[in-house]
């Protein structure tokens, strides 16, 4: 190897077996595009070239990497490195999958046969509007109020009736979203429960399930959606690599 | 009162709206599901570890903001109460005008997840100035089992 190459920078999106065949077709997020292996034991490393010229984090380069371990997530366990994972190529066997081929192969080991679900839903916020309203005196009131007035001389109710719908939007969430969770949890092998963004999100979570159990768990979401259906919308992302159930280290 | 029905991977009754993975979804999707997530290369490689530059990537949402509040009443302000009945007339009028195909809240709350989106989207791929040598690491695992 000559010390141009020994410098080479190199992107590692994830880990696998040694024995598994990466997919054809893939898309790197380096200059050349392309995408390959780098194997060292029972354990194998997925990697690229690298732009140098610009800083990583553009939308292509995160999706590349979502798109490059969730094809491979298809097929074959998959541990993502979080995103960015650059080191020089030599150290890629040297530091990363030599001294670690046990740990490695023990975590592939325990995603075998499983991917990662991830659940999000959200109120109907005209369902939802209304219950709130009908439900609580001072929203209803202050709502009236607010409707009375020109819209810059309400500005504080404004702002004090959104608050408050806020709060009563995250105050039911809270109940409603961990029932949401219980349901599933059984048909999953683990499940996370992710933090929410906006106020009408009701829930967050991800869910580790068994391939062969893949149709049941689905089965069951489209139950709880139907039940929930014109109060919360749900949607479900996946299958995915495992994102959420990886480890830090 | 809307139903989501759209379905596109599997069979089933269609009332959860479905995405693949593999980069099909959404950016907001993309950004919440990888960031901060996997297994950290410093841990591992402390010798060879090239520092790239990388774009600041912030997804969290301050939700707690005056801009929330007022989007959250806007959109309780223009709810119909009583879905039927008790329109005044300058409701009807813009009811007409928004061509009623949605209920008129669900505009507003869109629009602000859109300029999330945007926000998003700027954030990283406009303010090439906004760089760091490595990303923090936060998150602490939950729940995990």
């Amino acid at each position: 190897m000559n010390p141009i190459e020994a410098e080479k920078p190199t992107y590692i999106y994830g880990l696998i077996r040694a024995d598994a065949v990466i997919p054809d077709g893939l898309i790197g997020l380096g200059p050349s595009g392309r995408v390959s292996t780098i194997s060292h034991g029972r354990v194998a490393a997925i990697v690229s070239d690298v732009p140098i010229d610009r800083p990583l984090g553009v939308r292509g380069d995160l999706v590349a990497h979502e798109t490059v371990l969730d094809t491979v997530a298809a097929r074959d366990a998959v541990v993502p490195m979080r995103f960015p994972a650059v080191v020089e190529e030599h150290a890629v066997v040297d530091e990363l999958l030599a001294p670690n081929e046990d740990h490695f192969a023990s975590l592939l080991e325990s995603l075998e046969g499983r991917a990662q679900f991830t659940l999000t839903g959200r109120y109907e916020q005209d369902a939802i509007l209304r219950e709130v309203l009908l439900g609580d005196d001072e929203i209803r009131v202050l709502r009236e109020k607010v409707r009375e007035l020109p819209e810059d001389a309400s500005y504080y109710d404004r702002a004090r009736l959104g608050e408050l719908v806020v709060r009563a939007l995250e105050q039911r969430r809270e109940a409603e979203g961990a029932g949401i969770i219980d349901r599933l949890e059984s048909f999953a092998v683990a499940t996370v429960s992710n933090q929410l963004a906006a106020p009408d999100d009701v829930v967050n979570a991800a869910f580790l399930v068994e391939r062969e159990r893949q149709e049941e768990f689905e089965n069951a979401v489209e139950g709880v959606g139907e039940e929930l259906a014109g109060r919360v919308r749900l949607r479900l992302l996946g299958p995915v690599a495992p994102y959420d159930f990886t480890p830090e280290e | 009162m809307s139903v989501a029905t759209q379905r596109s991977g599997g069979g089933g009754g269609g009332y959860v709206e479905r995405a693949p993975g593999g980069g099909s979804s959404s950016l907001a999707d993309v950004v919440a599901l990888i960031l901060d997530k996997g297994l950290v290369i410093d841990v591992f490689v402390r010798v060879s570890l090239v520092g790239i530059e990388i774009l600041t990537i912030d997804a969290r949402i301050v939700v707690a903001s005056v801009d929330t509040y007022l989007r959250f009443a806007e959109a309780t302000n223009r709810l119909d109460l009583y879905e039927k009945g008790g329109k005044d007339l300058p409701e009807l009028v813009q009811g007409i005008t928004e061509g009623g195909t949605k209920g008129k809240t669900s505009g507003v709350l869109e629009a602000a997840a859109e300029k999330v989106n945007d926000m998003l989207a700027s954030s990283r791929e406009q303010r090439g100035e906004e760089v760091r040598r490595r990303p923090a690491r936060q998150r602490p695992r939950e729940n995990e089992e």
